[in-house]
């Protein structure tokens, strides 16, 4: 069953659309990262299906629900989002902020429950923020910003987790272990994960399918050993690349060919 | 110590000096009253005391306390809706626009008083509001709204009111010392009536505000990540909004412009007890009408005349404001 379906979605922001006509079943239970060049529309895809955008056209389907029919509190029961760049304001200690995923179960006036303090130790257990509680949000690293974010979404309990470039501010330990913690969660609890990455080799190694969008339409979809080709590349990124195969796993990784610009 | 412990002891002084506000200003003024004659008048009231005690001192001390109260939540929510902790109600031109309502109303002798308002109260409440609304909808776009437009447009706004109203001072400079009283802010001509009027606004709001706090702390990350946690926010937005140009032009109406209350107090309890905005809205409510309760006592016993209390606020709020900003650090 999809968990998540666009049909003909076009989405923008004020006027004019950046994604256009893209039609996307996200089976539940699947890992999908969806790549581009930056201004493909990678971003502006990951807010349209949960309904972030005024501007939109095409219909999304959430468990079979139409997501811009859904109020917000609805879609955040089913939905939860990590984005790109969060400049949080005022002194929120990270246990406060991954307690803000609680929100949607919420009453507006009810105290902590202890079905939320549960949710909330364990999304910070499991993306390793557990001693970080009681520091603020602005003194962390960005690194571990980035994992009390990705805590904040895993406490909201849902099916679905979008994330949008949740590699971005992360070295490249991390890199791998958010991508870990992600696809443990894809393959032990049933999670379904859809990621807007630019990193085609991270992406290549964890989802079980790409979705390349160029010029905001959908241009290429399959899994890695398909997708990632040399033309593929070269038609998308407009980068020249050489691919091989990562010794361990199989799975193709792409990486710079020289290039000569002598006259 | 853990912030659950440093709210407690932050609600139990506020309640305490609270109470010991409300208790001198009942004693401390021109006529001399000692603690005695106040407890002879609770056990059998006279017509004199009452007026003393009652009309006249606890009816400008509850005045006091609730314009404090108002201005401050009115500033704790801006600064949330902005997401900026040097927000106030002038950045949205509702003070500067109430001020305005008020100076022209006493330039032009417009005397029609109405809901405990006297004429240029009810004006600057009116004006207050309708500049807000026009802020509001100015900022309002084909395609949506966004909030960097509508602080720049209320801070052109306000300044194009005070430009008014400083040419309406220049134009008609007889009416010049009614005009301070609006501009500097005063509570000298406090009634019951008054204080009737704006309270169950102030309540309201204080309620509704505490109802949609956590909706605001979600604000804190973003409207897009604020909707996705579940939020309605442009509805949320809409009545915080409303809320805090209710409150503003409603303290404007009764006691002219109070500069310092809505920007400092929320930033001292944010700085106490935590940027979480539930305990925030109403601790900056009760803290903000204690501070305005000693702010005019400070402000009718200091000098032998009265002074305008926006000068009391600013010279207290400021020192100590740069105090609590410095030990933090």
């Amino acid at each position: 069953m999809n968990i998540l379906e666009a049909q003909g979605l076009a989405a923008g922001y004020g006027e004019g659309f950046v994604v256009r006509g893209v039609s996307l079943a996200v089976g539940e239970g699947e890992f999908v990262a969806i790549l581009g060049r930056n201004g493909s529309g990678k971003s502006t895809l990951v807010k349209a299906v949960q309904g972030l955008l005024a501007n939109v056209d095409g219909a999304v389907l959430c468990g079979g629900e139409d997501v811009f029919r859904m109020g917000p509190r609805r879609v955040a029961a089913m939905i939860a989002y990590v984005p790109q760049l969060a400049e949080p304001v005022f002194e929120y200690t990270v246990e406060e902020v991954v307690l803000m995923g609680r929100f949607a179960r919420q009453g507006r006036l009810s105290g902590t429950s202890e079905a939320d303090e549960a949710a909330v130790a364990e999304a910070m257990r499991l993306t390793g923020v557990a001693a970080l509680g009681a520091k603020r949000l602005t003194q962390l690293s960005g690194g571990e910003r980035q994992r009390a974010l990705i805590a904040r979404a895993l406490a909201q309990e849902t099916p679905l987790l979008l994330l949008d470039e949740p590699s971005l501010h992360l070295d490249i330990a991390y890199q791998a272990e958010v991508y870990g913690l992600l696809k443990g969660l894809q393959e032990e609890r049933g999670r379904t994960v859809v990621v807007a990455e630019h990193n085609i080799n991270l992406a290549a190694a964890h989802a079980g399918r790409l979705v390349f969008l160029r010029d905001g339409t959908v241009v290429a979809s399959g899994p890695p050993e398909e997708t990632v080709t040399a033309a593929n590349i070269r038609a998308i990124f407009g980068a020249d690349v050489d691919i091989r195969e990562n010794a361990r796993s199989g799975l193709p990784e792409i990486s710079l060919a020289a290039k000569r610009t002598s006259g | 110590m853990s912030r659950r412990g440093g709210r407690r002891l932050f609600w139990a002084a506020c309640l305490l000096l609270c109470l010991a506000g409300f208790l001198l200003s009942l004693l401390v003024g021109p006529v001399r009253t000692t603690p005695a004659d106040l407890v002879a008048f609770v056990k059998s009231p006279d017509r004199v005391h009452a007026a003393i005690f009652l009309d006249l001192r606890l009816a400008r001390a509850v005045l006091a306390f609730l314009v404090g109260a108002a201005l401050a939540l009115a500033g704790a929510i801006l600064q949330g809706y902005f997401r900026n902790p040097m927000a106030d109600p002038f950045v949205v031109g509702v003070s500067s626009g109430a001020a305005l309502g008020a100076v022209a109303a006493a330039a032009l002798g417009f005397e029609a008083a109405a809901f405990g308002f006297s004429g240029p109260g009810l004006l600057a409440f009116l004006s207050g509001l309708g500049i807000v609304s026009l802020v509001y909808a100015l900022s309002l776009r084909r395609g949506g709204f966004k909030v960097e437009t509508l602080l720049l447009t209320g801070i052109a706004a306000g300044a194009l009111a005070s430009a008014l109203t400083s040419f309406l001072l220049f134009m008609r400079s007889d009416s010049y010392d009614q005009a301070v009283f609006w501009l500097l802010g005063s509570f000298q001509l406090a009634e019951w009536g008054q204080a009737a009027t704006i309270a169950p606004w102030v309540a309201l709001c204080l309620a509704a505000s505490v109802w949609l706090a956590r909706d605001m702390d979600l604000l804190a990350l973003g409207d897009e990540t604020a909707q996705a946690l579940g939020s309605p926010v442009r509805r949320v937005r809409k009545a915080f909004l409303a809320m805090s140009a209710l409150l503003a032009a409603l303290a404007v109406a009764v006691s002219g412009i109070i500069g310092f209350v809505g920007l400092v107090v929320p930033h001292w309890v944010r700085l106490l007890i935590g940027p979480a905005h539930r305990p925030l809205f109403a601790a900056s409510a009760l803290a903000g009408g204690t501070f305005l309760l000693y702010c005019d006592l400070a402000a009718r016993t200091i000098l032998p005349a009265e002074l305008p209390i926006g000068v009391i606020t600013a010279a207290v709020g400021a020192p100590f404001f740069l105090y609590l900003l410095h030990k933090k650090r």
